[in-house]
């Protein structure tokens, strides 16, 4: 982009979420916060909703995971599927949890429809504790999968 | 250590080149090392207000401040079977009256932090129009306490973890003004685990009739989803008693909008809800507090700790000197 990344920062961060902010450092996730703290797409170019039970997303064009591999529309129903296997996704709390009937359905490469059962109006914040991961990652890491079958409260 | 993507493709590209997370410090020798010394520690979070001034007047470090989507507040104990009448909108009403916030905020929290009304900071979506924190009110205070029936003579359990003793100490001091003792129970950190559990768990009765409990929202769009849910939900984790089917309508109502404006309205009907109940002892919005070394620009941010914005200055000791020598510096800071 417009800038090069130059230099090197040490940083003592002893707050007890230090683990989340290491990942919201690392991983992109639909939506984040601005300085201000209010929701603005990230991996996500738009989420708008055709109904009160139906989100279309579109992935931003041109992303690319840290290993080079595109972030397309399956990547976020990877995601999605992966995580939504778990009882507990989410040690900050159950407010970032989807609906457990709720699913992804991938329609082109930059195009995926979330269906909720029943209307969720907070669903943007949820996004914000989505983190999309590359597939080596779920291959690979899966915060514990190959080690122990199941990435519950590895993250 | 954390290194930049160099392919991500929008302008949040991280401007630093790399971010050791460093975990073999203690807080106190952190601070002494970014406060006196420049090339070991750029940023320290998470500053105590009692150690700003230190920041402050230190030659290699500056303080960052800003107001965060964090609240201090005191959770009352609402369970029938506790002997005091705190599912009694007016004892909580009487406590909340007591608190002199201002005093809170300036004296123990050293000026880092803002009165709360309710449980919404005033610069987040879902604040009520007109929310002003209570006032002290020593006089109202003790009718009110009087009226929802306080048994004579029942001193108040306050219980707070240690690290914000000196929040309860104040408010204990603030609510013996109106004529009622109180105990402070100070919960050491191999407690908090065991107490969290009952708190969450809700098989157990708290033994406490006021628990004084930060929490924090990782956005300023809708408050209730995070916070308020957490406190008085059917399924919040912080809710001390039975079930609020009040709340519970009201955030059924939020949950069914999609329309963002709507979505604010309700999100301000519920926090006005709060306030009306006094459905906690609202106290205060702490600040977020980082000491950052000489030559690094680093913006906080409300919600969490953000580094992409973070950059170095060319006299930063990161691009000063040989690769060699940089590279010496990296091996001598081990990776977090």
């Amino acid at each position: 982009m417009a800038h090069t990344s130059v230099g090197e920062v040490h940083v003592f961060d002893p707050h007890p979420l230090n683990w989340l902010f290491i990942t919201w450092n690392t991983m992109e996730e639909p939506v984040r916060t601005d300085p201000e703290g209010f929701i603005v797409m990230a991996l996500a170019e738009s989420a708008t909703w055709r109904d009160d039970r139906t989100l279309e997303v579109r992935v931003r064009e041109g992303a690319r995971f840290q290993d080079d591999e595109p972030c397309t529309a399956d990547s976020i129903k990877q995601n999605f599927d992966e995580v939504q296997r778990w009882a507990v996704p989410h040690p900050p709390g159950t407010y970032l949890n989807f609906h457990p009937d709720a699913r992804c359905d991938v329609e082109d490469e930059r195009t995926c429809v979330f269906r909720f059962p029943e209307p969720d109006g907070l669903v943007l914040g949820k996004f914000r504790g989505f983190h999309i991961a590359s597939p080596s990652f779920w291959h690979t890491h899966g915060f514990g999968y190959k080690r122990t079958g199941s990435g519950e409260g590895h993250w | 250590m954390l290194e930049a993507n160099h392919d991500h493709n929008t302008e949040r590209q991280a401007r630093l080149a790399r971010v050791v997370f460093r975990n073999d410090l203690t807080p106190a020798e952190a601070l002494e090392a970014v406060c006196d010394r420049e090339g070991e520690v750029d940023i320290v979070t998470e500053v105590s207000p009692a150690d700003a001034k230190r920041v402050q007047s230190s030659e290699n470090a500056r303080l960052v401040t800003i107001d965060a989507n964090r609240v201090l507040v005191g959770i009352f104990n609402q369970w029938p079977e506790r002997d005091v009448p705190l599912s009694d909108r007016r004892a909580r009403e009487a406590l909340s009256l007591a608190v002199d916030r201002e005093r809170l905020c300036s004296e123990v929290m050293d000026g880092y932090a803002t009165p709360l009304a309710s449980l919404t900071p005033s610069w987040c979506n879902g604040c009520f129009p007109g929310a002003q924190p209570r006032g002290r009110d020593t006089e109202r205070a003790r009718a009110l306490l009087a009226d929802a029936g306080w048994p004579r003579g029942r001193s108040l359990s306050l219980a707070a973890p240690a690290s914000l003793a000196g929040v309860a100490r104040a408010i204990a001091e603030d609510i013996r003004g109106i004529g009622l003792d109180v105990d402070v129970i100070e919960v050491a950190d191999e407690g908090l685990i065991a107490g969290a559990r009952t708190l969450i768990e809700k098989k157990l009765v708290p033994p406490w009739d006021v628990l004084v409990h930060a929490w924090f929202d990782l956005s300023s769009d809708l408050p209730p989803a995070v916070v308020h849910r957490e406190f008085f939900g059917s399924d919040g984790a912080f809710r001390a008693g039975p079930p609020i089917p009040e709340f519970d309508r009201l955030f059924r109502d939020l949950v069914s909008c999609i329309d963002s404006d709507e979505a604010r309205r309700r999100a301000e009907e519920i926090d006005r809800w709060c306030y009306e109940e006094a459905a906690v002892l609202s106290l205060c919005a702490p600040q977020a507090l980082y000491a950052v070394n000489r030559n690094v620009e680093f913006k906080a941010y409300r919600t969490t700790f953000e580094l992409a914005d973070t950059e170095v200055s060319a006299d930063h000791w990161s691009r000063r000197g040989t690769a060699r020598e940089r590279a010496g510096k990296a091996v001598a800071a081990p990776a977090g």
